[in-house]
């Protein structure tokens, strides 16, 4: 049985304001932006809208699973660039792609320790900058040509360059491995997928329910609750702001999923490009305060945070992540899966969400990982995601874990529950989760 | 010890000895620093230039000093050059002649000092700006040392106030750096900083200012060599080759000319004397500088220039608060309306450094401000403007909004709305309930009253006018329109704002067309009136950048747009009544949306290609007349007196209402509001020279011509009013008491 944190009166940690980019395909409209100038885009209209003064933050914390090579400490750069004090540092963190959960919840632990009250927190990520890296033998080459002395030496080695050492390593690739298993994400949910049995067409059909629950609540309107249009660098004269997620997929057909070829494993496995998360660039900025920060700058809260849980488990079957860290924080918010209204389980493949239903409701799985004498509760999927998740919108690393938590708190507002569920899988064997509780 | 009797010295000057000081950090060096306790920015008054002659006799008399340092006080302060003031009181020829001669022999002598003693150095160590003399001081030094700081500036400035500079520096400058650098820093004025100035060679070795007396130190005493500069063959084939000299001068002559249509001599004698210097003997260049400075020193151009760099100097006194600090400047601001001109101010206040907010309901106008602010910056960092970390802030500075949210924080919001009075008032209530009580909101209005625009706005002293002229960028003036109940806290707070962006603030009533537009009003309609009375546009517009504005009001008016204009000129007429009647030339234009530049046409032709010079267009005869009648035969000189005489009545009557607080700031406003000829220092300034017995009479004599008699309103637009009428009686003019 794991300890249970308790937080004191007071020290409650409250969702005070947050909104994040549209998240726009890797290589598209945003990919001259980078990851310093959009974080602080998003997190100057955060702190605008907010009403907060920036001279109470207490710290800037910003998650980012791949902070750009001449941003090392990204969170530094972003406070700065958003006109956040000097005196207020900032950190960057990271826990792949939990890295944007991990800001807020690395925030709250710092509220309810009492070492700070108003923390702004992002996650952000610019898929589109992931680099071409140099081969090892490339690499070994230039020691060699500027190491050489003579003329001789020098025309020597440059004779020596072969066509082949020229291929570069794709950094988003070999990021999406994991070291441990070796495998990339992508078979982990091969391997999720037979072990639960899930099909082809069962993630064709979730990945096309994804795009179609996106697509109507951006024709809604829904999405202005947590979009602020954007223009970015780079933008031609002549061109407009995105105001919205541009990876949703209109016409979307069975047909069409089907015909895709299995990406990962050919050619029987069950992942596609189709029914995998896009690749997307977005930032997500929330302001975390103590309750009583809150009330006392006259900040209405969007939801308070309830509980929260990182664990870990197989890197081989990482998917399943959600399961483990909903599990924990539900215990430590001595709540269960029926006081939870809105839950959102981050699509990094229609496989592995579906695996993870499958684990919510099973007792076998309950008893046999999770402690526990009987399953979690069968999961209502009208809940799960109601404005479609990574699948249709994509999943740009680090922010994602922001903005799942952000989406649950505005869909939370909505319904008539007390709890949602914010919950990802990640990289590398672990799983978090976020309880929001209805700010009263 | 020079003999200063006679010459103007400060009144405050301290005692003899007391502005230069002796230090001697280690045996054979010696430095002089500049310290003149009578003022918070020295300058070269003849107290300092006194001591500097006690502290060179000294070195000249100890021959154990190998090196000289010359420093100000402290790394930010070395000297603003000449004594401006003094030099605008002197209207003899020959006081003139001595102030030059005392400054030119005092620097020659630290040059002679190296001549004749074997192995000494001298060097200039500078921290902060270092214009006009203080340039020339260091030029005379064997290598001159500058802090890599942003503050450091250093440049030959004079042309800009008229003169030459006379203290060696059109001598010595061509010779260190050749003519056609020298030309030009010598013509544009320029003050370089820190790395440019290094680049052109003006200065040997730039250092971080916690090194600079050391560094210095070891130059001087030779410890540490610097390279000579040389131009190498450069000297011999351009700087001492007369042929080349005469092409230079000839082609920047040729330049000069284009710009000032001759009305501004010191350029030319500045290139005379430039092209000469590496040819002839230093003392026969100084004869030349001498003279050329009694000239123009004496003459009535560099004392109007000198007098408007003065009026703008003090016009930076408007941000004081009454207890006499300087109020803060808005580092979060507003702006709301994403039009020309709210975006452009939003651009600047982000490119000058405030976090700025701007805000439009239609999102494709700030799609179009953001891409142009990037652009701007863009091309800023491309030629070296900005560095590139300083082009990025300006970047993340500006935010847009399409709603009216965000705004809470922000110490000034600037509106920019449509022109209308419900608009304007409803978004203030808006961000009066978001903002603080003491955050200012100001309206941009050209056309509204601020005071009906403040009417039932809680706190309303924090309310008041800063209107930006089109383009916003280029465009110097900044009107303060203070309403009845403005604070003069807010009115200290929008002068502030004005100067972080560059501009020179001039405080104005809330009446119609504050002051610049109220005058440029009866100005552009007379001259529309010229036109359509068949004066032909080419002549019109020529008559008047002859006689000194800065473009021809034909072609100011395509630049405005004639919508624009014509709103304007109802709006003069509403509120003035007959004397502003519109002329009725421009409305069949504006119906068939022929506007001016923007629409591709007006009285010109423009193209896309923006280095092409508009052409009149070929229709401008079959334009309607609107009734008006045949004008008179008129000289040149008359056209351009029928344009100015109809702003110069208005600005008469506008001082008597105290639209502004004086003739000076009057002045100000025409120069840096209008261009209205620097050289004449100013709308009144000139009027002065003429004498208002003189303007009464021509007044009345445009006002019989039969043009004008026959039109409406056309007798009272030169009706001289009550004031000029009482100068003419007394013989006063606007500057006198």
């Amino acid at each position: 049985m794991s300890r249970v944190p308790t937080q004191s009166p007071g020290r409650r940690v409250v969702i005070v304001a947050g909104w994040r980019t549209p998240l726009i395909r890797a290589g598209g409209a945003f990919a001259r932006e980078d990851a310093g100038h959009l974080g602080a885009a998003i997190a100057r209209e955060t702190i605008a809208r907010s009403g907060i003064r920036v001279d109470d933050i207490d710290e800037v914390i910003v998650g980012c699973a791949g902070p750009p090579h001449d941003q090392a400490n990204v969170g530094r750069v972003i406070g700065l660039r958003a006109g956040v004090p000097e005196r207020v540092p900032g950190r960057t963190v990271a826990r792949n792609c939990a890295s944007g959960m991990e800001a807020i919840t690395s925030a709250a632990t710092c509220i309810e320790a009492g070492r700070g009250d108003l923390y702004l927190t992002l996650g952000v990520e610019m898929m589109s900058r992931f680099p071409l890296i140099m081969g090892e033998r490339l690499t070994k080459f230039f020691a060699r040509l500027s190491s050489a002395r003579t003329l001789a030496a020098r025309v020597a080695t440059i004779a020596s360059l072969r066509p082949s050492m020229l291929a570069p390593r794709i950094a988003l690739m070999e990021g999406l491995t994991d070291p441990i298993s070796g495998l990339i994400m992508g078979k982990t949910a091969e391997i999720l997928a037979r072990e639960w049995s899930i099909s082809r067409e069962d993630a064709d059909r979730f990945a096309l329910e994804s795009h179609a629950r996106a697509k109507a609540a951006r024709d809604a309107g829904v999405m202005k609750r947590e979009i602020v249009p954007h223009l970015p660098l780079g933008a031609t004269p002549d061109s407009h702001a995105l105001e919205h997620d541009d990876a949703i997929r209109d016409n979307q057909t069975l047909e069409q999923l089907a015909k895709l070829k299995p990406y990962f494993e050919k050619p029987d496995g069950r992942v596609t490009v189709g029914n995998s998360c896009g690749i997307t660039d977005g930032a997500c900025a929330l302001i975390l305060a103590s309750e009583d920060k809150a009330r006392a700058l006259g900040l209405t809260p969007l939801a308070r945070i309830r509980s929260w849980s990182y664990a870990g488990l197989d890197p081989a079957r990482m998917g399943l992540g959600p399961v483990f860290a909903a599990s924990k924080a539900l215990r430590e918010a001595g709540a269960t899966m029926d006081d939870i209204g809105p839950i959102e389980i981050n699509e990094a493949f229609a496989a592995q969400v579906l695996a993870c239903a499958k684990a919510f409701d099973s007792d076998a799985f309950a008893r046999e990982h999770l402690e526990r004498d009987a399953k979690l509760g069968t999961l209502d999927m009208a809940r799960v995601n109601p404005n479609g998740g990574a699948v249709a919108i994509g999943h740009p690393v680090g922010c994602t874990g922001a903005r799942i938590v952000l989406t649950a708190a505005h869909e939370l507002a909505r319904s008539q529950k007390e709890l949602a569920l914010a919950s990802l899988c990640i990289g590398g064997g672990q799983g978090g989760a976020v309880i929001l509780e209805r700010a009263s | 010890m020079i003999d200063v009797s006679g010459l103007p010295s400060p009144k405050n000057a301290p005692a003899v000895g007391a502005c230069v000081r002796i230090e001697r950090p280690e045996k054979g060096l010696a430095r002089i620093v500049l310290d003149p306790p009578h003022r918070s920015l020295p300058v070269f008054d003849l107290p300092l230039l006194r001591d500097l002659d006690l502290a060179l006799i000294e070195i000249e008399r100890d021959t154990s000093i190998k090196g000289l340092v010359i420093t100000g006080r402290d790394t930010r302060t070395f000297a603003a050059g000449a004594d401006i003031d003094a030099i605008a009181a002197l209207t003899d020829r020959e006081s003139v002649a001595r102030v030059v001669e005392i400054g030119q022999n005092l620097f020659e002598r630290i040059d002679v000092i190296g001549a004749t003693r074997p192995g000494f150095t001298s060097v200039a160590a500078i921290g902060g700006a270092a214009p006009g003399g203080a340039c020339e001081l260091a030029l005379a030094c064997s290598f001159v040392i500058l802090c890599d700081t942003k503050e450091s500036r250093i440049g030959l400035p004079e042309t800009q106030l008229g003169i030459v500079p006379g203290w060696g520096g059109t001598t010595r400058l061509p010779r260190r750096i050749g003519l056609p650098r020298a030309l030009e820093a010598i013509l544009t004025g320029k003050l370089y900083p820190a790395r440019e100035a290094l680049k052109k060679g003006l200065v040997d070795r730039l250092c971080a200012p916690e090194d600079l007396l050391r560094i210095a130190g070891e130059v001087a005493l030779g410890r540490m060599r610097l390279p000579r500069r040389s131009r190498g063959l450069a000297t011999l084939f351009v700087d001492q080759n007369p042929l080349a000299a005469a092409v230079i001068a000839s082609k920047a002559k040729e330049q000069v000319m284009a710009r000032t249509l001759g009305k501004y001599p010191a350029p030319l004698r500045a290139i005379d004397i430039a092209a000469r210097a590496a040819r002839t003997s230093t003392r026969a260049s100084f004869t030349a500088e001498r003279e050329a400075v009694v000239d123009l020193a004496t003459g009535p151009v560099a004392k109007n220039l000198i007098r408007i760099f003065g009026l703008s100097e003090s016009a930076k006194k408007l941000k004081l608060l009454p207890d006499g600090k300087s109020a803060p400047v808005a580092a979060q601001v507003g702006v709301l309306g994403a039009g020309v001109m709210g975006r452009a101010i939003a651009s600047s206040a982000a490119e000058r450094g405030a976090w700025t907010r701007l805000f439009d309901i239609v999102p494709a106008a700030l799609d179009t401000a953001l891409i142009e602010h990037r652009a701007d910056v863009a091309e800023r960092l491309k030629r070296r403007k900005l560095e590139k970390n300083q082009a990025e802030r300006a970047i993340d500075q500006l935010d847009t909004t399409r709603e009216l949210i965000g705004f809470a924080r922000c110490e000034l919001v600037i509106e920019a709305v449509a022109e209308r009075l419900d608009v304007k008032r409803s978004v203030f209530q808006a961000l009066a309930r978001q903002m603080a009580d003491d955050a200012i909101l100001a309206t941009n209005t050209s056309s509204l009253s601020v005071d009906a625009i403040a009417a039932d706005i809680p706190h309303p002293e924090r309310v008041v006018g800063l209107h930006f002229f089109n383009p916003v960028k280029r465009m110097p003036l900044v009107e303060i329109v203070r309403g009845a109940r403005t604070s003069p806290e807010t009115i200290a707070r929008c002068a502030a704002f004005a100067l972080a962006l560059g501009k020179t603030p001039v405080v104005t009533k809330d009446c119609a067309g504050f002051l610049v537009n109220r005058l440029l009003g009866p100005y552009l309609d007379e001259s529309l009136r010229l036109f359509a009375g068949g004066i032909e546009a080419g002549r019109l517009d020529r008559a008047l950048l002859e006689f000194g504005m800065p473009m021809g009001p034909l072609a100011l008016l395509d630049e405005v747009g004639f919508d624009i204009a014509q709103h304007a000129a109802q709006s003069l007429h509403a509120a003035y009544g007959a004397r502003m009647t519109p002329s009725a030339v421009l409305n069949p234009l504006v119906a068939e949306k022929r506007l001016g530049k923007k629409t591709g046409r007006g009285f010109y032709e423009h193209t896309r290609d923006r280095k092409a010079k508009p052409r009149l267009a070929a229709d401008l005869a079959q334009i309607d007349p609107a009734g008006e009648a045949r004008c008179p035969v008129m000289t040149d000189e008359q056209i351009a007196e029928r344009a100015v005489f109809a702003m110069l009545a208005e600005a008469a009557r506008a001082l008597e209402e105290n639209v502004v607080a004086s003739a000076r700031d009057l002045d100000l406003a025409t120069v840096f509001g209008m261009g209205f000829a620097p050289f004449r220092g100013g709308l009144l300034a000139w009027a002065d020279t003429l004498g208002a017995r003189n303007i009464v009479a021509k007044l009345e004599e445009i006002s019989r011509q039969s043009d004008v008699a026959a039109r409406a309103g056309g007798p009272e637009r030169f009706e001289p009013c009550a004031l000029l009428r009482e100068l003419a009686r007394d013989e006063r003019t606007f500057h006198g008491a």
